[in-house]
């Protein structure tokens, strides 16, 4: 319960938003009555209950007895939704990349600031979970983290550890494509050159320990120190590319013991063209089927290979593709969703970047799929289970279901109505939002001069 | 630099007495393991004594009468129409006139409408030395501004003038560690007279100027780096110490770089961070002061950093704010004044800075009106004259010598026309170690 108040001070001081739940910890059970629920896994519910205990789901559906001494929100004629999310951007950081091409090494958890806009922004929008990853001009730059929108610090902010680098095959600015391969083929060549020199050292470490002498060379001591190696002896600026390849040391061409976590990457290809390298990069060093593909807006073009890959796609926030056909001058216009839904892959929508009213809003999105003929199930998956998915935190967020944590929000009419609104967020079962109370909203939308008040 | 002159904890002039460097290690180290509230009446019980009466060469002692001395003491003592005896260098009495007898031989200052108050101590300063900022690497552990103090230069012969009688001379904040802090007075001839302890603290400046570093860095490479420099420093730390407990027989190698990091890792003098913005400000907290344990003193603290305020206040950090007092805040939609939103916020153990460069920014003497700003913008007065005396000499570690008028210590005060977070109060005269330092009496000319 403590880091749940915790929680409460956090949404006062950065949002301002939420007067009433000032005092004292969040109710320990919520029951939102008479919605009508969109679970998205399962049918919708007419004039349903959701009963939230402890920041879990404890019960969905039509006849959900509700116990005395719950916090009752009564959202007939309002639709229950679940929280979106946002399955990667380097909002919230103070730059979305380093100037130094490889930092595998740094964690965004250095540079996550819980006092950005964004965040209040987030609330206001429906979003209760981001993944905050470095941004596409890299190489590989760095560990990503989910992070809920509210919270004074990091800590409190986190919903999940990173579990993905952020890996461009695009150049960098100012740079090339020779350029940007070869520094991630120098990457891991330079990663096996450092784990072969540290088998062996580990086996002259152990010889020292055991009081004998150097008795073989250094080919058959890297052969015997590899099983040697443990987590602690891997530098900082290594670890994270031994848990990318699998969490497993790899000494002269063979599999040693698994001495940490395996990471995915998130692989940003701009263009079609970086789909083929992104696969080849991914499989000669092991990490493929941990891969997460971040598309550029041509890269449907390379839908035969991404449906070969068979991993997921997070699309570009600019769902449609325009070419001009250079000798006619005729623009030709791809509705890139389509493209990528047809060939059965899973996908993420993302928000905008922030210039954008409306695509910043991941229903928006949503609707626009829609609009173009997709089915509408589909389109609200995007936004929400499918990201889950990606992040693998499909067991905690992304749907209303028993068990799942109480991410949800109130919207005034369907999702997908240009005219709805959030009302209402809740995360963890905590009550992070009100429209009532957004100030900020209120001033925005107020025919007073905002000075006066 | 072992065994210099320079590096004697706490006690800088051969006349100190003898124990006083034991017992102000004593002072720390209660200050550190110790819940700090605690500490402090320890650390007045253990006020040195009175000094050797074998000072026939010092100066004339002397008696200052005056309206109103606000000692800043722990119980808050305010003494009217007093008189201060000072004698070898050390308050030797406080009190009523009526209630204190002047010696013979004691040359009599009457200033019956003054004001007698803690010489002003900041905790960041610029101006005691010559040189700013060594930009060698982003992260410089081996340098220490006992190399650049320059005693008696133009700009601090200032900071007296404007009651200022110690400060933390610290380097730049071009780089994330640009070196180690010195603990000076503003007036002395030589090094051996000026210096109080060296070093005084650990230098870290987060984000801001270090961003200009070659090539760009930012928050997510200069926190990683930072943090690779102390895990090394405490690295070393820990080698020396084991070899020095015996639990090892390898003796580490010595390490000129890392060596001043074991002072630092043992609780002998804090680490002064430079650091600003409510992320960054959070970090220095959550890296530096509840991760690896380090006694820490935050620095500027401006713009939005007093946000953190709630969770400062549960830390045993100093938090030293300036020179921008005021911040336009945006939720709020109006000016806020920083040192009223971290006093809000629960921060009590709060002080005002300058920051002093000596060329342009702000001048060290005008530390009493950074403290009126704090003031104009929603603080209480006497918290904030608190937080240029008393304050930073604890969150330095050296309030067994200076921050207060109390009998025993540094003979440290300014003699004041009113009350100096008055703008229009000026510091008549400054004694610094018993010896008038700055005599404002004679003519309208201030320095």
């Amino acid at each position: 319960m403590a880091r749940r108040a915790c929680c409460k001070t956090g949404i006062v001081v950065l949002a301002g938003l939420v007067a009433a739940t000032v005092n004292g910890a969040p109710p320990e059970k919520v029951a939102l009555t008479g919605g009508r629920i969109i679970p998205i896994v399962g049918e919708p519910i007419e004039k349903g209950t959701v009963l939230i205990e402890r920041g879990k789901i404890v019960a969905v559906g039509k006849d959900v007895e509700v116990p005395y001494d719950a916090r009752v929100y009564d959202v007939s004629g309002k639709v229950v939704f679940p929280g979106m999310i946002v399955v990667g951007t380097a909002r919230g950081l103070d730059v979305a990349n380093e100037a130094r091409p490889v930092v595998p090494h740094l964690n965004v958890a250095d540079a996550i600031d819980p006092s950005q806009l964004y965040f209040e922004d987030c609330l206001r929008l429906g979003i209760t979970a981001v993944h905050v990853i470095p941004g596409n001009n890299t190489v590989i730059g760095g560990l990503g983290r989910v992070v809920r929108p509210i919270g004074m610090t990091v800590g409190e902010m986190t919903i999940a550890e990173g579990a993905f680098l952020k890996i461009a095959i695009s150049p960098r600015l100012r740079s090339d494509r020779m350029a940007q391969m070869a520094t991630l083929r120098e990457t891991f060549l330079e990663l096996d050159d450092y784990l072969d020199k540290l088998a062996e050292k580990r086996y002259e470490e152990d010889l020292k320990e055991k009081d004998k002498k150097i008795d073989v060379g250094p080919a058959e001591a890297r052969n015997r120190g590899r099983d040697l190696i443990r987590a602690e002896d891997i530098d900082d600026k290594h670890f994270n590319l031994v848990r990318l390849t699998g969490g497993r040391v790899r000494v002269a061409g063979e599999d040693g013991p698994i001495v940490a976590k395996p990471l995915g990457a998130f692989l940003y290809c701009g263009s079609a063209m970086d789909v083929g390298h992104a696969v080849k990069t991914a499989s000669d060093a092991g990490f493929l089927d941990r891969s997460v593909f971040v598309l550029g807006g041509e890269c449907f073009k390379a839908v035969a290979e991404l449906k070969k890959a068979a991993r997921p796609v997070v699309l570009p926030p600019d769902l449609t593709h325009r070419e001009t056909d250079p000798l006619t001058g005729k623009v030709r216009e791809t509705f890139v969703p389509k493209r990528i839904a047809d060939a059965g892959l899973l996908f993420a929508l993302v928000p905008g970047p922030d210039a954008s009213l409306a695509e910043r809003m991941p229903n928006y999105q949503a609707a626009r799929c829609v609009r173009a003929g997709m089915a509408r199930d589909v389109a609200l998956r995007a936004i929400t289970i499918n990201p889950a998915k990606i992040l693998g935190l499909e067991g905690r967020l992304g749907s209303i279901e028993v068990g799942k944590d109480a991410h949800l929000v109130i919207f005034s009419g369907d999702p997908l109505d240009f005219t709805s609104v959030v009302e209402q967020v809740f995360i963890e079962g905590i009550p992070a939002y009100e429209r009532d109370k957004d100030f900020r909203l209120k001033r925005l939308l107020s025919e007073h001069d905002p000075a006066e008040k | 630099m072992k065994g210099s002159g320079f590096r004697v904890q706490g006690s800088s002039s051969a006349s100190r007495p003898a124990g006083a460097g034991i017992r102000f290690a004593m002072a720390v180290s209660l200050f550190v393991t110790l819940n700090p509230m605690l500490a402090l009446p320890a650390a007045a019980q253990t006020a040195p004594d009175p000094p050797d009466s074998a000072e026939p060469t010092g100066p004339r002692p002397l008696a200052f009468r005056v309206a109103k001395v606000v000692s800043m003491d722990d119980r808050d003592s305010v003494v009217n129409n007093a008189t201060v005896l000072v004698k070898g260098g050390r308050i030797e009495a406080v009190g009523p006139s009526e209630s204190v007898e002047v010696p013979d031989g004691y040359r009599v200052v009457e200033m019956p409408e003054a004001w007698l108050v803690p010489g002003l101590v900041d905790a960041h300063n610029h101006t005691a030395g010559g040189d700013f900022n060594d930009m060698v690497y982003l992260t410089n552990p081996g340098l220490n501004t006992r190399a650049g103090i320059e005693p008696g230069n133009a700009r601090i012969k200032r900071a007296a003038s404007g009651g200022v009688t110690a400060v933390l001379f610290i380097p730049g904040s071009g780089t994330n560690i640009s070196g180690f802090g010195s603990i000076v007075k503003t007036a002395g001839a030589n090094p051996d007279e000026v210096f109080m302890r060296s070093p005084g603290s650990l230098k870290i400046a987060q984000a801001g100027n270090p961003e200009w570093y070659f090539g760009g860095v930012r928050r997510m490479f200069m926190n990683w780096n930072t943090r690779q420099t102390l895990l090394k420093a405490r690295a070393y730390h820990r080698a020396w110490e084991a070899f020095e407990k015996g639990e090892t027989a390898e003796k580490p190698e010595y390490d000129p770089i890392f060596d001043d990091f074991r002072g630092l890792f043992r609780g002998e003098y804090p680490l002064s961070v430079h650091t600003q913005w409510y992320q960054v400000l959070l970090t220095t907290v959550e890296q530096y002061h509840l991760g690896m344990k380090l006694w820490t003193v935050l620095d500027h603290c401006t713009f939005n950093a007093w946000k953190v305020g709630p969770i400062v206040a549960k830390t045993d950090c100093w938090t030293i704010n300036g020179p921008r007092q005021y911040e336009f805040d945006r939720t709020a939609r109006r000016m806020i004044g920083n040192a009223s939103g971290w006093w809000k916020n629960g921060v009590r153990r709060l002080g005002i800075n300058t920051d002093a460069v000596g060329f342009g920014g702000i001048p060290q003497h005008e530390l009493s009106f950074q403290a009126a700003m704090a003031c104009w913008y929603g603080w209480l007065p006497y918290p904030a004259l608190r937080g240029v005396t008393q304050i930073p000499a604890e969150a330095l570690g050296v309030h067994d010598r200076i921050g207060s008028i109390e009998a025993g210590k540094d003979a440290d005060f300014g003699i004041w026309t009113g009350d100096p977070l008055d703008p229009r109060s000026a510091c008549l005269i400054t004694v610094i170690d018993g010896k008038v330092v700055h005599d404002g009496t004679k003519g309208i000319r201030r320095f």
